[in-house]
C-alpha cells in the first residue's frame, strides 16, 4: 500500500499519539504528507462560527502536542483546526477535500451502557470515507 | 355541577364515575367508542364520541355551559390545546389537564393553566414511599 | 436568520431545503429515526432527532438564539404546542403554524401564534376562485390593519351593471380601487364610474364587511 496524503483526527488520547507515529513511519517511504485534524463540535446552542475560548485553548494545545509528537519522528505534518455541528461528516468532507488516500485514526477501549462501543465517528469515517481507513486500537493501560 | 370529561381511559373513566356518583353532570368524550366500556353499568352521564380539540365536538359536548373540563387524554399535547381552548374560547370557570412531560407541565402552569403532571406526582410519591 | 423548523413530512423536507438554499441557517427537528437520516445523508447535519414540542430538545437546538420557528407536523395540536413553548420558554420572534383543520384558525390566533396557514384553506380557495359562480376572491390579508383586499366579478345577471359607483351603498370603509376591463386599460373608479358587465372591481375592505360588499356588488 502506497500513501501519498493523510489525514489524521485526533482528540488528544495516547491513541493519537500513537497512531500519529505509525502514521509518520507510513509517510516516510513516499514523503507523504501528513494533516492532524481536530473538529470542535459547535452546539446547536450557538452559531457554528463562534469563538469558543476554552475549547479553542484545548485544541491548539492537543494540536501542538501531536505537532510535537511528528517531530520527534522527523516529521513534519500541517495542523487543521475546524468547527463543525457533527465531528464525523466534517472529518470525511476534509478527506474529500484535502484528496488524502488515507485516514488513520485511534481509538480507545470505551463502554457505553456497558458494552463495548466505537462512539458514533469511528462507524461513521468507516462507512463515508472515500479512502482507506486504518483504525489503531491499543489496549486499556 | 356541569363536567365535560375529555378521554375515556382508565382515569377519565374513573373521574366520571366517581363524580356521577355523587350526582354531578358528566358528559365523557372520546374518539373511540371501545373506550366507554370503561364506565361503569349504571353510569348516568352522558358517553360522546368526539375529538376534544374540535370546537364542535366540545359544543356538542355541552361546553358552553359546563362549569368544569378535565382534560385526561393520552396526548400531551391533545390535552394542552384542549384545555386552552376550554379556557380561552369557551371561558369554562375550571379547566384542568393532565399533562405528563414535566417540563411541559412547568411552563403551561406559569402560563396559567392548572395542569398535573402524573410523571412528577408519582415519582415524588414513590420516593416519599421508599425513605420515610 | 436562525429558523427552526418542526416536522419532516413533505411539507418540513422542502420547506427545509427552500430555507437552506435561501441562506439561512436551518435546522429540522424530526422524531423519526429514518427520517432524520435520510435528510443528513441528503443535506447535511441539518436535522435534529427529538420532539419538537419538548422543551428540553428546544433547549438542545439552541431555540434561545432562533429567529423564527415553524410548525409544521400534520398533528394541530403538536404545531400549538411546539409554537407556545418557543414563544413563551425561548422568546422566539416569531413563530408560524400550519394547520389542517381550518376551524383552528382563529383559536391559534387567540393563543398566541403569529401567524397560521391553513393548506386546507389555501386549497379551498384556489378552486373556488376557478368556481365561475364565485363572483369575490380574497388576494391578499393585511392582518394588522383588518383588511383584505378582494376581486369582485361584475356578472351579467347582477343589478348593478349600468350603475354608477355613486348609487352604490359601499359598506364604510371599503373603497373600490381599480376596475379592470376587457380591451381597456386599468380604470381608478370614479364616483361617475359606470359599472359594466364582466367588470372585475378590486376593492379593499375591512374583514367583517367583506360579505356586504359582495352583496352589494353582485346583488341580482
Amino acid at each position: 500500500m502506497e500513501f501519498y496524503k493523510i489525514l489524521v483526527p485526533v482528540i488528544g488520547t495516547d491513541a493519537d499519539e500513537e497512531a500519529m507515529k505509525l502514521a509518520c513511519r507510513l509517510a516516510k517511504k513516499n514523503k507523504a504528507k501528513i494533516w492532524a485534524v481536530y473538529v470542535i463540535a459547535v452546539k446547536r446552542a450557538l452559531p457554528l462560527d463562534a469563538e469558543i475560548e476554552s475549547e479553542i485553548r484545548t485544541a491548539e494545545g492537543i494540536l501542538d502536542h501531536i505537532e510535537a509528537v511528528a517531530e520527534e519522528q522527523d516529521c513534519e505534518v500541517d495542523t487543521d483546526l475546524l468547527q463543525a455541528r457533527e465531528v464525523a461528516p466534517s472529518i470525511v468532507d476534509e478527506a474529500v477535500e484535502r484528496e488524502v488516500d488515507l485516514i488513520l485514526m485511534g481509538v480507545t477501549y470505551e463502554r457505553r451502557f456497558g458494552q463495548f462501543s466505537l462512539g458514533n465517528v469511528v462507524p461513521y469515517v468507516l462507512k463515508n470515507a472515500p479512502c482507506r481507513v486504518i483504525l489503531y486500537h491499543q489496549p486499556t493501560a | 355541577m356541569k363536567v365535560v370529561i375529555m378521554g375515556c381511559g382508565r382515569v377519565g373513566a374513573q373521574l366520571a364515575a366517581l363524580l356521577d356518583a355523587e350526582g354531578h353532570l358528566v358528559t365523557t368524550l372520546d374518539t373511540d367508542a371501545y373506550s366507554f366500556r370503561r364506565l361503569p353499568p349504571d353510569f348516568n352521564g352522558t358517553a360522546l364520541l368526539g375529538n376534544g380539540i374540535d370546537e364542535e365536538a366540545l359544543i356538542r359536548a355541552g361546553i358552553e355551559e359546563a362549569d368544569a373540563f378535565v382534560a385526561v387524554t393520552q396526548g400531551d399535547n391533545r390535552n394542552v390545546m384542549a384545555a386552552q381552548i376550554a379556557k380561552h374560547v369557551f371561558n369554562v370557570p375550571r379547566v384542568i389537564c393532565r399533562i405528563y412531560d414535566p417540563l411541559r407541565q412547568e411552563l403551561y402552569s406559569t402560563l396559567g393553566l392548572e395542569a398535573f403532571s402524573p410523571t412528577t406526582i408519582f415519582a415524588q410519591l414513590l420516593k416519599e414511599k421508599l425513605v420515610s | 436568520m436562525y429558523i427552526i423548523v418542526v416536522g419532516g413530512g413533505k411539507v418540513g423536507y422542502y420547506l427545509t431545503k427552500a430555507l437552506l438554499d435561501e441562506g439561512h441557517e436551518v435546522l429540522l427537528v424530526e422524531k423519526n429515526v429514518t427520517i432524520c437520516k435520510n435528510t443528513v445523508d441528503e443535506m447535511g447535519s441539518v436535522c435534529f432527532r427529538g420532539d419538537g414540542c419538548e422543551a428540553s430538545t428546544l433547549a438542545e437546538v439552541g431555540a434561545g438564539r432562533a429567529d423564527m420557528l415553524i410548525a409544521v407536523t400534520g398533528d394541530d395540536e403538536d404545531n400549538l404546542v411546539a409554537c407556545q413553548v418557543a414563544k413563551h420558554k425561548f422568546n422566539v420572534p416569531r413563530t408560524i403554524s400550519r394547520i389542517r383543520n381550518p376551524k383552528n384558525e382563529t383559536i391559534f390566533k387567540k393563543l398566541g401564534i403569529d401567524v397560521t396557514v391553513s393548506s386546507t384553506n389555501i386549497i379551498l380557495e384556489h378552486i373556488e376562485e376557478e368556481l365561475p359562480t364565485h363572483s369575490v376572491t380574497r388576494l391578499l390579508d393585511i392582518r394588522d390593519k383588518g383588511m383584505e383586499i378582494v376581486e369582485v366579478k361584475i356578472l351579467p345577471e347582477s343589478t348593478t351593471v349600468g350603475k354608477a359607483v355613486r348609487e352604490l351603498s359601499l359598506p364604510e370603509e371599503s373603497s373600490l380601487c381599480l376596475l379592470l376591463r376587457k380591451q381597456e386599460k386599468p380604470i381608478i373608479p370614479k364616483a361617475d364610474t359606470i359599472l359594466q358587465s364582466e367588470d372585475r372591481i378590486i376593492a379593499i375592505t375591512p374583514l367583517e364587511s367583506e360579505e356586504v360588499l359582495r352583496a352589494t356588488l353582485t346583488s341580482t
